[in-house]
Formats: structure tokens, sequence, C-alpha cells
């Protein structure tokens, strides 16, 4: 029998029975539909947890600690040394030493290898009447861009007494001496202004000794919604420099090593891979590409999850088909019994059923296809709308969308319902196909 | 002489029915010549109907041999009897067994789907199928705007459309009146004129009058005309 014969012959006689065929194709639009809002809904939430966790960090960089051996002991700056000749490699001292800082550099992939440092003492930042604490990092090269940061104002370059500020880091100042029920003033526009940076340090008698800094914001960097954006960047000499002040002490990077360093890899499909590697040389390294993968992978088992409700839907729609197909062949018995005797071999008869079974099944996956499509932009429009009014009262970020249907799920979905159609009807199509022909011609 | 177009030999047909073995035929040997109009004539039960569907590879025979033009249909596979019958047989049933929702057209067509004949070259041989049973006008009326008797005609028309050498009527009149009847017992005629083999299952006397050989059937076995008059004697004084 020649395909499209098959194909009408099918047709022709799903549309004979119009009313049983919509019936039963119902179940199977529900249950596709479930499957397509449920899937787009977990796509939709992986979006849009991928897209806030955008800013968690440039993809190309790695961030390395120093490990300081045993169980979490943390050792200060200078008491490691080189030594450690007897421990064992997992407890090991690793610091993050210029010569190991060198050794970063000769991987392959590595482009750079950024030493960073905090002020220890912590910074309160002062313009005109208003004040802050402020997140300031000293980093090893003269050029923010390194980091993979850009400028929104100025320019990105550092120089003793330049700093470059996020793009939020003036949304935290205050004014201290604002009276309760005062309307607080608007951000200061920091860009091009003298600040004041003030370090603090207690001497012996618990007094508190203050250190006053002038400084020149000489750029604002565009938004990363990541750690950049609250960060003030200053040379690392210079942060160097306060926190021998504050300390008390000299730091010597060759013997105590950097507190944090940052390598930036060409490739961001090597980056595991140098991270990896980093990790082996007995160091902390994270990167926030492996955060994303353990995202991915919780969002793909919620796909499977949330697709797996709708596919008992589509069991139940199963059942429902294979009912019908048992029902319409018992009918068509004597039909059978002709076709048979009219010289339809078994493989057309299986063929003919199985055919009608998954044509109940492809026409409930279309309209579940379209009612799901449907149903998901529907959910978009009216949570989005609710969620951006919740957002506006908390102050985050609004959703640009919750459910999002990927190209791949209806294809999926109706290739998945027809198949389902076609297996729900493959015992009675093999009941009808191996039907003694004259006990078919002569049912009652 | 070479073998016969349809060569029996010992056939056996035995179901269990309510506890019982029935033996529907038991122990038949028959030969029939090619362009030949055979009558079987038997009472309900003598087991007619399953000689035709055993000849017809409806039905697994329980023991014996049936060979048509040489090909053993007891020893073929489901498959290669479909193939044989679509190349060799042509059905006319008693209750006609049109499919409903199909134009009489359509109907008729319907078994080259099976042997993949294109659909314009169906159509064609269908409508002049139809005009050959007389029924060309009415091509695209359903079967339940149809008559009984062109109903069968309809059928009749279908069992010719892959052209079979061999027509097999079970009771083609049983459902209809005189005048359509003897209709179509002359429609079948006209096939055999034309060169078909045909055999008909009646317990109907008045066809015997255009067959060119009778089979008698009584309990299973194969009797002669006498024997069955005898027992139809019999049968009408217990009466």
């Amino acid at each position: 029998m020649k395909f499209f014969d098959l194909l009408r012959l099918v047709i022709g006689n799903l549309s004979r029975r119009k009313a049983r065929v919509a019936l039963t194709a119902v179940g199977v639009v529900i249950g596709t539909a479930a499957v397509v809002i449920l899937v787009s809904l977990a796509v939709g939430l992986q979006q849009t947890a991928t897209d806030q966790l955008y800013g968690i960090g440039d993809l190309t960089q790695i961030q390395v600690s120093p490990s300081y051996g045993g169980e979490g002991m943390v050792v200060g700056p200078g008491g490691g040394g080189g030594g450690g000749g007897g421990f064992s490699a997992s407890d090991e001292i690793k610091l993050l030493t210029n010569p190991v800082l060198d050794e970063f550099r000769a991987i392959p992939g590595v482009e750079s290898v950024i030493p960073r440092e905090y002020i220890m003492s912590g910074a309160l930042m002062k313009f005109q009447k208003m004040e802050s604490y402020v997140n300031v990092i000293g980093i090893g090269t003269n050029d923010v861009a390194d980091l993979g940061d850009s400028a929104e104002q100025g320019s990105t370059e550092l120089g003793r007494g330049r700093i470059v500020i996020g793009i939020t880091v003036p949304q935290s100042f205050y004014d201290p001496n604002m009276r309760p029920g005062q309307e607080p003033p608007p951000p200061p526009e920091l860009f091009d202004q003298q600040v004041q940076m003030i370090v603090f340090k207690y001497d012996s008698n618990g007094n508190e000794i203050r250190k006053n800094i002038a400084l020149r914001v000489t750029g604002v960097l565009k938004e990363t919604r990541g750690e950049s954006d609250f960060t003030v960047y200053m040379p690392l000499d210079q942060v160097k420099l306060l926190n021998e002040w504050s300390q008390n002490r000299r730091f010597n990077y060759n013997k105590d090593g950097y507190s944090m360093v940052v390598v930036k890899v060409s490739d961001v499909d090597k980056v595991i891979e140098i991270a990896d590697q980093i990790t082996a040389m007995g160091f902390q390294a994270y990167t926030p590409q492996s955060f994303l993968e353990g995202i991915n992978n919780f969002f793909i088992a919620l796909q499977v999850i949330f697709g797996g409700v709708g596919a008992i839907a589509l069991l139940v729609a199963a059942i429902g088909i294979a009912n019908t197909m048992a029902m319409s062949i018992l009918e068509r018995t004597r039909e059978i019994g002709l076709m048979k005797a009219v010289g339809a071999t078994n493989r057309d008869v299986l063929a003919i059923f199985l055919g009608e079974a998954a044509g109940i099944g492809f026409l409930g996956g279309l309209g579940g296809v379209i009612i799901g499509w449907l149903a998901s932009q529907a959910i978009n429009v009216i949570a989005v709308a609710f969620l951006a009014n919740q957002a506006s009262e908390s102050g985050g970020a609004p959703l640009s969308l919750v459910v999002s249907t990927p190209a791949w799920l209806p294809i999926f979905a109706l290739v998945f319902s027809t198949l389902v159609g076609m297996f729900s009807g493959l015992y009675p199509a093999l009941r009808a196909a191996t039907m003694i022909p004259v006990l078919a011609l002569k049912y009652e | 002489m070479g073998k016969s177009f349809i060569h029996i030999v010992g056939l056996k047909k035995h179901f269990e029915m309510g506890g019982q073995i029935v033996r529907a035929l038991d122990g038949v040997d028959v030969q029939i010549e090619e362009g030949t109009f055979t009558v079987v004539m038997g009472p309900s039960g003598s087991g007619k109907s399953t000689l035709l569907y055993l000849l017809g590879g409806l039905d697994r025979p329980t023991s014996g041999e049936i060979a048509i033009e040489g090909e053993r249909l007891d020893q073929m596979d489901e498959n290669a009897l479909a193939l044989f019958r679509r190349r060799t047989m042509g059905f006319v049933f008693q209750s006609f067994n049109l499919v409903t929702s199909m134009t009489a057209l359509d109907n008729v067509a319907f078994p080259m789907q099976f042997a993949g004949v294109a659909a314009s070259l169906r159509r064609e041989r269908a409508l002049k199928l139809l005009n050959q049973v007389g029924l060309g006008n009415r091509a695209d009326h359903r079967p339940s705007e149809l008559s009984g008797g062109q109903q069968q005609r309809v059928a009749i028309a279908r069992a010719l459309v892959n052209d079979p050498k061999l027509i097999l009527a079970d009771e083609p009149t049983g459902n209809l009146d005189t005048t359509s009847g003897s209709a179509i017992m002359h429609v079948l005629s006209d096939l055999h004129k034309a060169g078909r083999t045909v055999l008909v299952v009646t317990h109907d006397p008045r066809m015997t009058r255009f067959a060119t050989h009778k089979i008698h059937l009584l309990d299973g076995h194969i009797v002669s005309e006498a024997e069955y008059e005898a027992a139809a004697l019999e049968a009408m004084s217990v009466e």
C-alpha cells in the first residue's frame, strides 16, 4: 500500500467518526498542553534565573584564593611562609605569591593574572555632607578594563589618587545628619569629583586613628549586575600601603601572597578546565561557570519533572486512545475481514489502524501545542504585569518574561503525542491485523 | 491432462463448539476446471460456506490439500495468502460487505489501494466496472442510497476490480428478492461466459440452471445428486 493512499484512507476513516476522534483527542490536547506549559515555565524560570545571575561575573574569569590547608584552618598572612615540608598534599598551605602567579600565567589559555586586595580596615568615603562605607578593591593592573569592565563615564584607567567606581556606588551615599522623616537627598553625582576616603586603625589603648586621603573619581563603570557595580577600584600599591599602615606591618607578596587573584581566560570553553588545573595545584578556584552549570542542571531536572507531570496527563490520554481504537476495531471487525478478503495484508491492516491512532495523537498534539502556546503567552502577560507590580513595591528588577517556549518544544510535543497515539494503538491494531478473516467476516 | 484449476484432496475442517467437535468438512475431494460455473448446494450446516472460505484462503483447513493453479493454499503464510487473494480471487458475500461510509465508486476502487494502483487508474477502472454492472449513474451514491440488488452489483464490481480468474460467491442472492436475485445470477453468468471461473455457494435450487457443474454437500461430505435429492425428500417427509 502506498504511503499517500494510506494517509488518505486514515484521514477518511478518522473524519467519518469526527465526534469520537475529537473527544479522544481532547485528552491528548490536555496532556500536550500541560507538557508545553510546564516545560515552558521551567525554561522561562531558567532564563529568568540566568538573566539575573548574568551579573555574577565575567564568565571568562576564575577567582583563585590561597589554600591554608587543614580543616578550614585560617592562617594569617606571614604565618605560613614557603615551608610546610611535613604536610601532606591536601593539607599543604598554598599561597598566591608572585612566582605562583607566574605559574598561572604559563598555563595555556590564560590571558592575564591580576591580583586583588581589600582594604582590611574598611573604608568610609565622604562627599560633601554625604558618606558611605564602600567596598574598596585594589587591583594589580592600571586598567579596570582588564577585569572585563568598561566605562560608562570617564575612563577605566587607574592611577595614584584616581579611582574608578561602580555604577551603584553613589546610591549607597547617605546623609548621617539627616533627621527622621526628612526626604533623603538624591545620590550624589560623583564623576570627576574630589572625594575623601577615611581608613581607620586602633592603637593599643583602643583609640581610633584616622587617615584621610583625597581621591578623584575619574571613571564610572557600566552596569554588570555583579560585584563591580558596588565596588571602588584603586591601584593595588595604594591599597597595600593603606593596609600596611592599618596593620602596622609590611607585606611581602613574594612571601605572604595575595588574598585573591583573578585569572582571566581567553576562551570561555576552557574556563572549567583551567579552573580544575588550578584546583589541582592546591588552590581554591571559583568560577561563575561552575555555579551556572549547577544552576542549569537544576533547571534541566525541573524541566524533566514538569514534563513528567504533563506526561501523566498524556498517559491518561493514551489509555483513552487505546480504548477508542479497541472499540473502533470491534465495530469494524467485518470491515477488517473484508479488507483481508480483497487482498490487504496483515501489515496493511496494522498500518491503517496504527495510522488512525497516530492521527488522533497528532491532532491532539496539534491542539495541545496551540493551546499550550497561547496559554503560555497569556501567563506571560498576566504574570509579568503582576510581578512588575511586586517588583516595584519591593524594589527588585522587574521580570521580562516568566514562561518561555523554546522552538524545539512544540516540535517535540507534536512528535511525542503522535508517538503516544501510535503506541496506544499498537495493541488494538495488532489484534486487528491478526484477525482470522473468516471469523472477522462472520462477526455480528 | 494436467492438474485441474482447483484441486482439493482430503479436505477436513473441524472446530470445537460447545464442547463438541463439529466436522464442518470431513474429507472432501474436489476438482474444478478453469472456466466453469460451479454451484455448491447444501442445506445450512452442510459445510458449503466453509468450503468456499477455505478455497478463498480466508480460513485454514484442519487437514487436506487445497491447490489453485498448482499453488498450495494450505502451505502459504498469511502474507502470501493475502497476495494470492488479491491476485487471483474476487469475493461476493451474502450481506454485500460494502463500506457504508464510502461511495459506490470508492467501494469498488478500495481493493486496488492495497495493490498499489495509481489513484487515477483506480477511478477509471472502478467506473468502467460500475458501468459494466449497470450502475454507472450511481457511482457517487453511498450503499444506504442503493437497493439490495444494486449493492450486490457494486460488490460484484468490487470483486472484479483486480481482474481475478476466480469469483467466489457466498449466497449472493440470499438477501435479495427474486427479481434482484436472478439479475445477480445473470451478472455472475455473464462473468462465466467472459471466461472466468465462478463458484457459487447457495441453497437456492434455481441457481443450478446457470451451472456447468454442481457439488452437493451433506454433513461435510460430497454426495451424488441422487443421494442429495433422496435426503431432501426424506427431510420433507419428516416435516
